[in-house]
């Protein structure tokens, strides 16, 4: 009876153990003790831990900025970023050889904004405006995003480990045979990689490395190392010099530390000051913008440049020889060298007044020791060295301060020559061109296009596509500075940092990360950093004496982005006046010349890319995406030449098609052009812009100077089209002549004029309105602009593209007058065309008190705001261009189309360009007007913060973008109603006016006026 | 010429015809069946319009950028015509209303037309500023309509004033003009033999009997519209003028846009009906209606009007110099030597030289030239527009802001297409609705009025 059913063979005979499995088959719950670590082997639970840790990883902790998920707020929130709220990193801008500190904007991680870091020294918060527009090269979205190699003649996109591999194949089969391995690299200022090379220079013994900067003064070197033999060079300190004459220089613009001079220059311009204006004249022959803002002028052609200063000399060691301070100078010397040459002779010969040259040597005289004279990059030798000279005579020397010199020496050309000659001769192996573009940048006479296509191994590490590149069997693209880490020695103690502020947009390394990889055999993406950090543990920390861990220490460099490890002085100079004999000096007759100079924001033409710096008009002529030949109404008279007219130079057999443009102030015979326009391979923006002056210049050049005498012009039958901001008309046109000194716009006076009580303000008096007046209350904006600070530069320009999104419109649009820019640097000439004087002007939204343009919109889409902005409702306004109209400054701008999509077929919709925005400033669409609007997204920035802080909202909280970028601190703003600001205090100024007061549409922009420093007796 | 009796005034309708003579020649148009002529000038009027709707449909869809208005010409070719449109939209109401008031009884051949003239133009007019918009969509934004928004539009703006001027104009002149057709209308439908016409004529005729009470209330009511059509003939264009007048630009801020205006569009407004009307009165044989003595008339008001323009340009410079403005004087010496002379002295050379010769009968009468002068002062009058608008915006306060202008083919496909548009209107209503006020006419013919038998 008592059956016992079974249910398996183990049960039958296991009874016991069968009973266990059972009661444990569903364990009631999981002990604490459980631990799935503790399991032998991958358990269930191991496994579906690690598979799900592999999704969830999988999906969102290797999404990146490509990526188009959902949006997903975070969970988690990382360390330091608040959504809404910007965070700044210090960095160092690698634009050109300034290395100018860097302050980076980014919002929710991407960088936005670009300005100088305050906490620099040399720079002092100030950046270019090439300096603001970089940033769009990151997001350019024609960078080069994939490696390539050449094969059969045509580029083949691979990944970054085939070219990795193939240069590690080409630098060991280069060292086992003997060959050299030529890197070519723009100036190194990198501690750091300074050591990297040295290390792969040791790694790899053939190898040699060649630096160079696009258009290098050489010329000014060698005449340097002729005065001042075994000595670095050294550059004039402006805040120093009372008296500066320029010849030829650029000093404000393009030339030296000129964010530094700027701001130099300008401290001496203080009205506040007058009696301590320095003096400034300029002799030059292309119109520069440096020349516009000299007192006197001078136009002169380049080759008479030497006998100028040969005839200044003479004419101090001659007649003025006891009124010298310095005693050490070999005046008989002097005089015997420069007998030949007079000075009033040659004021005759150039049709100079010879006052003008006495009151320049009286000056000078008058200032010995207080004065500089300053040579420009392009000039030839001869001129470079008979300016040092004359400092040297005049006892100026103690004006000098360190120039900023790379860590490695740049190369000279010959090296470049003998480099082109071994590729050709087939001694290199392999050629590495760092971050550069010597292709482009030589003459055509040095070869290196064909030197290139001798060499086995090219590679070209670059961000976007350039002649050199063109010319190399393998590209590796390389971060953006913005995404690299880096160091940099300016030369007189100062270190600065650049660190990565977004992660790599593609799949980019920087290109010390590859170079380093060579020599330690490890391709790591982090490897720099890590290198960078043990440079700096191991070779600075330890002079830095800071008595604080070296992380510590480390991190407080970059935060700061600076660190200065001691002041270098200059070297006393010893003057080796030896050198005279070999100096020849022989006077020149006036031929057509042409000069070659760099130009204003494209630097070595590696932003000829960036549509926000091609359309950034030239301060002088207003000019937008092209460069030209400059020439004067004069001689293109003479030539039966317009504005537009192509013609042909040729110089020494080297011919240059380019068109004309006539620019008043040119000197007689003379055609002036900038360079690092031209660039044939460059993306789909910087395509058919402008011409290439490199075609006309030889190697020569490249050590003495870049003019070239002698050129024959002749004129062809063709026009081009050369996109102006402004109008043009002929000095000489009575009807329209110096109008806005009639009207007001521009009131200048003199330095004298002002201190003795002459020159008042015209100001108009008698104001009558049917308005009742509007009482504001609390903080009410308001701008001053100082016209004797301003010098022009278009700094502002830049720094407001990039701050409110403004869309660049393109060339044709330009030629139609529908530039978009909200603020404008207006240049009004006067005088005759063949010495005009010009007057600078920037012009924005005057944010006027009875704004006309408010009460003609239908729609009331522009109105007025309780703290006095003129404000600009985009979402009502139906865009019938009234307000445009009615506006007597014409600075409201007008969507005639999507300009995003317009330009460039959707060139700004791209999907990288997309996170370049400002996300507080709205993007306009089609059919609506925009203008400044004070910056009105820092302003409700400012008061959230003062809200938040429970306090007042002062006028000191805010900058405006404008202001912010400004290198001469010519924009003032803040609140005009507290009486302890500076806005305030200019607004009340005795020089401060408004343009065209006469309307009574009471403006909140001041200028004020600009004095000039001349002399009395020239008033006549 | 000299036995003429100046106390008696001439027969306004020639060869007394009688009433069935009337309606016959009037209604003909209406009863038979176009010729191919008809059909090529329709062919051509509406290939204008498709080639302004072309050029409008690409505006929309990229952009007014196609145009050539830049900075600082934020108005350029599109307010020009409508500026033209309204002008050309006075003679109609001035005929109707004004020479009514005023017992002019010569306008009763040309008043229809005129009216209709009117409301086409004005129809055309209205489109520009609607058009001329960045965000044409968005235009009703114009209207003070009730909007979530909870926003009303700006009554300190002179383009709102336009809305209500423009828009008061057209419902007027549109009223004025459907009452003056009721009693024609009613003939119509009493003549014709097709149905679906019939259907239609009895809709739009409102039940008219011809009664006497009809007419009673009739004659009351035209004389009420008129008396209140009058004021706004001078309005619109002084409204008009506001746009430049209101403004603080030199040479828009001027007191005297608004007579200089008026006359400038009675002017222009006679010189297009003159031209439209000597072509129908040929084509529909209407000679004995609209007659010689009609279009003389119209060329001696021509001749006044433009005279009052050449007026007003002149004071314009006296003013200019008088007022010691060295803007103001800067903006006419612009205009007259400046960039843009070439349509400065097109517009006075067609507007005050060559009415000038209006100064001869013999001119006065004969079709051609006066045909070719009315062809003139249109031409002139748009220049004077376009002078206006552009020369004062192209060089304004600050020399910095100067540039020229240049219109662009999609800115001419435009005014073609105004063209298009007006002219295709009026080729349509001369075939559906009397071109002459058929009763007004009897009225006017010799014999129909009350007399000693």
């Amino acid at each position: 009876m008592d059956r016992k059913y079974w249910k398996s063979v183990e049960e039958l005979k296991f009874p016991a153990k069968s009973q266990m499995l059972k009661q444990t088959e569903f364990p009631s719950d999981i002990k604490e003790e459980f631990d799935p670590n503790k399991l032998k082997g991958l358990s269930r639970r191991k496994f579906l831990a690690i598979s799900a840790a592999t999704v969830a990883v999988a999906t969102t902790a290797c999404k990146n900025y490509r990526d188009k998920g959902a949006i997903v707020p975070y969970n988690q929130k990382p360390e330091n970023v608040l959504p809404g709220k910007a965070n700044y990193y210090s960095s160092t801008c690698t634009g050109c050889a300034n290395h100018c500190g860097i302050l980076i904007k980014t919002r929710e991680g991407r960088p936005i904004k670009v300005d100088g870091n305050p906490d620099h020294p040399g720079n002092k918060g100030k950046i270019c405006a090439t300096g603001q527009a970089a940033i769009l090269n990151l997001y350019d979205p024609e960078r080069y995003k994939k490696s390539y190699v050449r094969r059969n003649n045509t580029l083949q996109e691979v990944g970054f480990t085939a070219v990795y591999s193939d240069l590690i194949r080409a630098v060991t089969e280069a060292s086992s045979h003997g060959k050299e391995i030529s890197i070519i690299s723009k100036p190194i200022f990198s501690p750091s990689f300074a050591k990297i090379l040295n290390e792969f220079q040791q790694k790899y013994p053939t190898t040699k490395i060649y630096t160079y900067e696009f258009l290098e003064p050489y010329a000014k070197e060698k005449a340097w190392e002729e005065l001042y033999p075994n000595t670095p060079m050294l550059e004039v300190d402006f805040s120093k010099a009372k008296v500066i004459l320029s010849i030829e220089s650029n000093f404000l613009a393009t030339e030296g530390s000129f964010i530094k001079n700027i701001r130099e220059f300008v401290a001496n311009r203080n009205v506040d000051n007058a009696k301590e204006f320095n003096r400034f004249y300029a002799i030059e022959s292309d119109f520069t913008l440096t020349g516009a803002n000299a007192d006197y002028r001078i136009p002169l052609n380049p080759s008479q440049f030497t006998t100028f200063l040969a005839s200044l000399i003479n004419e101090i060691v001659t007649q003025h020889s006891g009124k010298l301070v310095n005693t050490s100078v070999p005046v008989s010397k002097l005089n015997a060298k420069f007998s030949g040459f007079n000075l009033e002779d040659f004021a005759r010969q150039n049709g100079i007044k010879f006052s003008s040259l006495q009151s320049i040597v009286s000056d000078l005289l008058e200032n010995q020791g207080k004065s500089a004279v300053v040579t420009g990059d392009s000039v030839p030798y001869e001129v470079h060295y008979l300016g040092f000279l004359l400092n040297e005579i005049l006892g100026n020397t103690k004006c000098y301060r360190i120039a900023p010199k790379p860590v490695l020496p740049n190369n000279r050309v010959v090296d470049f020559v003998a480099l082109s000659e071994k590729m050709k001769s087939g001694q290199v192996g392999l050629v590495i061109n760092l971050d550069c573009n010597p292709v482009f940048h030589f003459s055509k006479d040095i070869d290196l296009a064909n030197a290139f296509s001798k060499v086995s191994y090219v590679f070209t590490m670059a961000e976007s596509q350039n002649e050199t590149a063109e010319h190399s069997t393998h590209i590796l693209p390389i971060s953006h500075n913005f995404e690299s880490w880096g160091d940099f020695y300016n030369g007189w103690g100062l270190y600065s940092l650049a660190q990565p502020v977004i992660e790599p947009l593609y799949e980019t390394y920087q290109k010390e990360s590859i170079i380093l990889s060579l020599v330690d055999g490890k391709m790591i993406y982090d490897n720099y950093h890590k290198y960078l950090q043990n440079f700096w543990q191991n070779e600075i920390y330890p002079k830095s004496n800071s008595g604080v861990a070296f992380e510590q220490f480390w991190f407080s460099v970059l935060h700061d982005g600076v660190f200065k490890l001691e002041q270098i002085e200059p070297q006393p100079l010893v003057c080796n006046y030896q050198s005279l004999d070999k100096i020849a000096i022989n006077p020149q007759e006036t031929s057509w010349t042409l000069i070659v100079k760099k130009p204003y924001f494209i630097g070595d033409g590696r932003f000829a890319n960036n549509p926000w710096l091609l359309e950034l008009p030239h301060p002088i002529t207003k000019v937008t995406w092209d460069n030209y030949l400059a020439i004067s109404e004069t001689e293109a008279k003479s030539l039966a030449l317009n504005s537009g007219d192509f013609v042909e130079v040729q110089a020494d057999g080297k011919k240059l098609e380019a068109p004309v443009f006539i620019v008043p102030g040119i000197a007689t015979k003379t055609l002036a052009i900038e360079a690092g326009f031209g660039r044939k391979v460059t993306g789909a923006i910087g395509e058919n812009v402008g011409f290439d002056p490199i075609a006309l210049l030889s190697k020569e050049n490249f050590s003495n100077g870049y003019v070239l005498t002698n050129v024959k012009i002749q004129k062809l039958n063709r026009k081009y089209q050369l996109a102006s901001t402004v109008e043009h008309h002929s000095l000489n046109d009575t009807f329209v002549k110096d109008l806005h000194k009639s009207r007001h716009i521009i009131q200048e006076g003199t330095v004298e004029e002002y201190l003795n009580g002459k020159f008042k303000i015209h100001r108009v008096e008698e104001k009558l309105s049917i308005i009742p007046e509007i009482k504001y209350t609390g903080v009410k904006w308001a701008m001053a602009i100082d016209l004797n600070k301003c010098i022009g530069c278009g700094a502002c320009i830049s720094a407001c593209n990039v701050e409110n999104n403004v869309p660049v419109v393109g060339k044709d649009q330009v030629m139609r007058g529908r530039e978009m820019q909200w603020i404008r640097v207006d240049t009004y000439f006067s005088g005759t065309p063949d010495n005009p004087e010009v007057s600078l002007q920037p012009m924005l939204c005057q944010h006027c008190d009875d704004a006309p343009c408010e009460n003609v919109c239908p729609v009331v889409a522009t109105n007025h705001s309780p703290d006095g902005l003129n404000q600009m409702v985009y979402n009502r306004c139906v865009g019938t261009r009234y307000c445009s109209n009615n506006c007597p400054y014409k600075v409201r701008r007008f969507n005639f189309y999507d300009f995003r999509d317009h330009f460039a077929n959707g060139f700004f919709y791209q999907d990288s360009l997309r996170l370049l925005n400002n996300p507080e400033v709205t993007v306009r669409s089609r059919g609506v007007m925009e203008k400044c609007t004070f910056c009105i997204q820092r302003i409700t920035e400012a008061r959230q913060n003062a809200l938040a802080e429970g306090r007042e909202l002062k006028g000191s909280d805010v900058k405006t973008a404008c202001q912010e970028a400004c290198p001469a601190d010519a924009i003032i703003f803040g609140d005009m109603h507290d009486k302890e600001s500076e806005v305030y205090y200019w607004r009340n100024h005795k020089l401060g006016y408004f343009v065209l007061e006469e309307l009574n549409i009471k403006p909140n922009v001041t200028y004020i006026a600009k004095l000039r420093n001349k002399k009395q007796e020239d008033k006549a | 010429m000299s036995n003429i009796d100046y106390t008696i005034e001439p027969e306004v309708v020639e060869g007394k015809p009688s009433h069935s003579a009337v309606n016959d020649a009037i209604a003909k148009p209406l009863e038979t069946k176009p010729t191919w002529k008809y059909y090529i000038a329709l062919g051509i009027s509406s290939t204008l319009l498709l080639i302004g709707a072309v050029c409008l449909g690409y505006s929309f869809y990229y952009g007014i950028g196609l145009w050539g208005n830049n900075q600082p010409v934020g108005w350029a070719v599109p307010i020009v015509n409508f500026v033209f449109w309204v002008g050309i939209g006075h003679a109609g109401t001035l005929i109707s209303a004004i020479l009514f008031l005023f017992r002019q009884r010569w306008r009763t051949g040309i008043a229809r037309f005129a009216e209709a003239m009117t409301i086409f133009a004005v129809i055309t007019a209205g489109l520009f500023p609607l058009i001329h918009t960045g965000r044409p969509w968005l235009a009703g934004y114009l209207f003070p309509l009730p909007n979530q928004h909870h926003l009303w539009v700006n009554f300190t703006s002179p383009l709102i004033w336009d809305v209500f001027a423009v828009s008061t104009y057209l419902t007027v002149s549109f009223v004025f003009w459907y009452i003056g057709l009721i009693p024609d209308l009613a003939m119509l439908r009493d003549r014709t033999t097709s149905k679906i016409k019939k259907v239609i004529y009895s809709i739009f005729s409102l039940g008219w009997r011809h009664s006497n009470r009809h007419w009673n209330h009739y004659e009351m009511i035209y004389l009420i519209l008129a008396g209140f059509a009058t004021p706004l003939v001078l309005s619109v264009h002084t409204i008009v003028s506001f746009d430049f007048a209101v403004s603080i630009l030199p040479g828009w801020h001027t007191t005297i846009f608004p007579p200089y205006f008026v006359a400038g569009a009675v002017f222009s407004g006679f010189a297009m009906v003159q031209n439209v009307l000597i072509i129908v009165r040929k084509i529909f044989n209407l000679e004995h209606i609209i007659t010689l003595d009609t279009l003389e008339k119209m060329n001696k008001v021509m001749l006044a009007t433009g005279m009052m323009v050449g007026y007003a340009y002149g004071v314009e410079f006296f003013i200019a110099w008088y007022s010691g403005n060295p803007l103001e004087s800067f903006v006419f010496l612009n205009r007259a030597f400046g960039n843009y002379a070439w349509a400065y002295w097109i517009m006075v050379s067609c507007n005050v030289i060559f009415t000038q010769l209006f100064w001869f009968k013999k001119i006065r009468r004969s079709i051609v030239p006066m045909f070719i002068i009315g062809v003139l002062v249109n031409v002139g009058m748009w220049f004077e527009r376009f002078v206006i608008v552009v020369t004062t915006l192209s060089k304004d306060f600050l020399p910095s802001n100067w540039d020229y202008y240049k219109p662009t083919l999609v800115d001419i496909g435009i005014l073609l297409g105004s063209f298009g548009l007006f002219f295709t209107l009026v080729i349509l209503f001369i075939r559906s609705l009397p071109v002459v006020s058929i009763s007004e006419v009897k009225a006017v013919i010799k014999g129909s009025q009350p007399g000693h038998h």
